[in-house]
């Protein structure tokens, strides 16, 4: 089975802006994928060029083994989409653009999974376009994507504006698209709290570019443990060990000492064998938060996560 | 809080935006006040001639109702007054409105006012400085009018009281706007309350003279803007009248806008359906969307021809006014500038004038794709398999329907009650409604014109589409006579329509040529449309 999405050195400028500047993608079949990055880092603008608004400049985009600009309304009827920022029409009630929504699909629609949806969503559906809520807006769009029979699910910040409990009500349904209905879904966040509950794998990028991708295990694997140990003696050698960062010793009760250092995943062997050598009293290693992460990634530098 | 706190800051921004609207309402009013004095001075050259005029309009009450007034004299200021004056009124009164409610209910819907309304603004800024530029707009196309009157030598004190006239309709309309930007919840409410108005004030005005029923014309505000009758009364007091109501307006638009919410209005939001099981398509979500645009364009045309009919009774007596320039304007619509029977040149030209008018309705359409796509909304439609080439298909399929629709209703109403006015029914019934209809594919062509242009640079669509539009319009048969040019341009597809109402043979080529040029547009639109970046 191919790969419902799969996007590589993704070009796109506006004028003289570079969105795009090679940007790679892919989403495997039944995951939900997290992509990741600072505002402006150009994940609209892929999203957009995956549902055939944009035309790249270079590079190959497939989506559900087609090509999006060319063959877009025959991918449509297996996708659909939810937009970063959701206006809706200021005439319409949410139940009729749900209705519409739901209805150019063609074929019949589910009713009682529509009605469920706006039920768990708890949406007015007979209030008037431009008198929802920003949040409510945004469930509108949600509601009508997420009733649709489809393969794939592109959310672009869907969550951006909802309150806890519907964000609550949000990861369940997306779970059970998943689990029972075997759908894709590439989502778009700014919230790694609900990337870290969705998400099996995540893209990043920044600047029109891809900075990592993998499960968000193996990022963590791979980056830093921050230690903290209380240790009887004086403490000489530490800095000089490969794979040891941002080292600070303090002094401690007595003769104690303290150290804060942060340490590569592959060198945490031998940093902890060297502390047990040097009489460790007290330990605590922390894995590296999603916070630190990503803002590792979104800053490029490791002073950023500091 | 200050009361004028940011008002001049909010103006000067304001005064800015204009900048490019106001020249071109108040090139309309200057130009078109001076052409209706040149087209008086070729038509009714002499005092006798005049006269002839005079008698004939004052004989014909639906005739002299259009320009104001219980009666015309044979005077060359007084005339060129009436006969401009419902237009110069009209066009001062939209551009004021219009230039209210863009700088309140307009910024206000788009969330400019929240952002600014959160400094140093205070509530009444937007109001004020809104009502400034609409107060500056007003003046200076009065006194534009004033001078220009004056430089072709009309008298300066009627002159004064014709632009001051021109001035009191735009500060009406300005504070009747500056109300209904309180009491809409948004721009399109508060410009529909005011329109409505306008219309309202126009035809209770028009009734109250046409039927001598003088209590209609004194409860319009347009019947007090024509009170002032210029070069003939010079009624300044009503000037005075006027400015009152307008304080009255503005003290209640001002209580308004210190009682209500940012945002909210006095008329409550009404609550819609919770399902809409027959919205399936890209013509359906059109319809669905702009119904309420057909509905008031055909509440509109099918007025405007009950009264173009009734005016139309004042024909057969066109044989007692000298034949030049009627020969010459028969000659313009198809005859050869002898016949006797002007009835049926009349007909073809009021279809003419209509289908002008017409014409703006698939304008306003293309603009609103264009207004779609810059507010997001037509993004939320792409991601479905209604993909941007069926959703503008339906838009387009939607308007070309409508558009033929307001031309079989102009053809219908106009030829019914024509024969009804003149108690010959079904009289030339038929024959109006098939030239009404055969006027359908030159509108087409000017919406096609405007898609393609949509289609290639979006950004300029809106100008494009009413530049084409006004070329029509001026280069065409009814306008063309104000500057002396009878018959107008072949550069404009309604020239080549023939008059078959006046026994001209129907033409299927003009018609073919027409709707097959149309077609290749909208066929060019529909693929760059699927080749250009999509979204705001
Ligand atoms: N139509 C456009 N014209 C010009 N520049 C654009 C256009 N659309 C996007 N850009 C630019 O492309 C870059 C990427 O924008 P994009 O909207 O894809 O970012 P994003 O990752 O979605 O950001 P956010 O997290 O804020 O939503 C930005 O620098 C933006 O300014
Ligand atoms: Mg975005």
């Amino acid at each position: 089975m191919t790969d419902p999405v799969s996007v590589s050195g993704l070009v796109k400028t506006f004028g003289t802006t570079r969105a795009l500047d090679g940007l790679d993608l892919s989403v495997k079949p039944g995951e939900v994928h997290g992509f990741l990055g600072p505002n402006g880092a150009g994940k609209s603008t892929t999203i957009r060029i995956l549902l055939g608004l944009l035309h790249a400049d270079a590079g190959t985009v497939r989506l559900l083994g087609g090509d999006p600009w060319r063959d877009a309304t025959e991918l449509h009827r297996r996708m659909a989409y939810v937009p970063g920022d959701v206006t809706l029409w200021p005439g319409l009630s949410g139940g009729e653009v749900i209705d519409l929504l739901l209805q150019v699909r063609g074929g019949r629609v589910n009713t009682s999974r529509r009605d469920e949806l706006i039920e768990r969503f708890d949406l007015d559906p007979r209030t008037k376009g431009r008198a929802y809520s920003k949040g409510n807006r945004q469930k509108v769009a949600l509601i009508a994507a997420l009733a649709s029979d489809v393969e794939l699910l592109i959310l672009d910040e869907p969550t951006s504006g909802l309150d806890p409990l519907m964000e609550i009500v949000f990861r369940e349904v997306v779970r059970e698209e998943q689990e029972h209905n075997g759908r894709t879904v590439l989502l778009s966040s700014h919230i790694l709290a609900e990337v870290e509950a969705l998400c099996e794998r995540v893209t990043i990028i920044r600047d029109g570019r891809t900075v990592d991708t993998g499960s968000l295990a193996e990022m963590r694997y791979l980056t830093r443990t921050s230690i903290r140990a209380e240790l009887s003696g004086p403490v000489a050698g530490l800095a000089d060990l490969e794979g040891v960062h941002d080292l600070r010793i303090d002094g401690g009760t007595g003769d104690d000492t303290v150290v804060n250092f942060d340490v590569d995943a592959a060198a945490l062997g031998s940093a902890l064998r060297f502390l047990d050598s040097q009489g460790v009293r007290a330990l605590t290693s922390s894995p590296p938060t999603l916070e630190e992460l990503f803002l590792r990634h979104y800053g490029g530098t490791t002073e950023a996560a500091r | 809080m200050n009361v004028l706190a940011g008002t001049r800051r909010l103006a000067r921004l304001a005064f800015r935006r204009e900048r490019t609207i106001a020249p071109w309402w108040l090139l309309a009013v200057v130009g078109l006040g001076l052409a209706m004095v040149s087209y008086i001075d070729r038509n009714m050259p002499t005092p006798s001639v005049l006269a002839t005029y005079a008698e004939t309009i004052n004989d014909n009450a639906f005739f002299r109702a259009l320009g104001g007034g219980d009666s015309v004299i044979a005077d060359r200021g007084f005339m060129t007054a009436w006969r401009s004056g419902g237009f110069l009124y009209l066009l001062t009164a939209i551009a004021a409105l219009l230039a209210v409610v863009r700088y309140t209910r307009a910024d206000e819907d788009m969330g400019r006012t929240e952002l600014l309304r959160s400094g140093l603004v205070s509530r009444f800024a937007a109001l004020t400085s809104a009502l400034l530029v609409a107060a500056t707009v007003s003046l200076v196309a009065g006194a534009l009018t004033a001078v220009a009157q004056i430089g072709v030598g009309l008298a300066p004190v009627g002159s004064v009281a014709y632009g001051a006239a021109i001035t009191a309709a735009g500060l009406v309309f300005g504070s009747i706007a500056a109300v209904a930007a309180q009491i809409g919840r948004n721009a399109r409410t508060a410009r529909a309350i005011t329109l409505f108005a306008l219309a309202i004030a126009y035809l209770l005005r028009y009734a109250g003279d046409a039927s001598g029923q003088a209590w209609m014309t004194y409860i319009s505000p347009m019947g007090w803007i024509h009170a002032v009758q210029p070069y003939r009364y010079d009624r300044w007091w009503m000037l005075a009248v006027i400015a009152g109501i307008v304080a009255v307006l503005l003290a209640i638009a001002y209580l308004l806008s210190n009682r209500r919410d940012l945002g909210e209005g006095l008329l409550p939001e009404r609550r819609g359906r919770a399902t809409a099981p027959h919205l399936r398509g890209p013509a359906g979500l059109s319809w669905r969307l702009h119904r309420g645009l057909f509905t008031k364009w055909a509440i509109g045309t099918g007025v405007f021809a009950i009264g173009a009919a009734g005016v139309g009774t004042i024909v057969p007596d066109i044989d007692a006014l000298p034949p030049d320039s009627f020969g010459l304007l028969q000659q313009g619509f198809g005859g050869d500038g002898s016949a006797g029977d002007y009835v049926n040149f009349f007909l073809w030209a009021g279809i003419l004038l209509f289908a002008h008018v017409i014409s703006i309705y698939p304008v306003l359409m293309i603009a609103r794709l264009r207004a779609e796509e810059r507010s997001g909304r037509a993004e939320l439609a792409a991601g479905t398999p209604m993909t941007r080439v069926r959703w503008a298909a339906g838009q387009l399929y939607v308007t070309a329907l409508g558009t033929a629709a307001l031309f079989a209703l102009t053809g219908l109403v106009l030829g019914f009650c024509y024969g009804l006015f003149t108690a010959e029914l079904p009289g030339p019934l038929g024959r109006v409604i098939v030239a009404a209809l055969s006027c359908v594919p030159a509108a087409w062509l000017i919406a096609a014109v405007g898609f393609l242009a949509y289609a290639l640079t979006p950004r300029y669509a809106v100008p494009i589409s009413w530049a084409v539009w006004a070329w029509t319009a001026v280069l065409g048969k009814i306008a063309g006579p104000l500057y002396n040019v009878w018959g107008g341009t072949p550069l404009e597809p309604f020239h080549y329509l023939p008059n078959t109402l006046a026994g001209e043979p129907f033409s299927p080529s003009t018609i073919l040529t027409t709707v097959v040029l149309a077609a290749v547009l909208v066929c060019a639109g529909l693929t760059a449309l699927r080749h250009r970046d999509f979204g705001r």
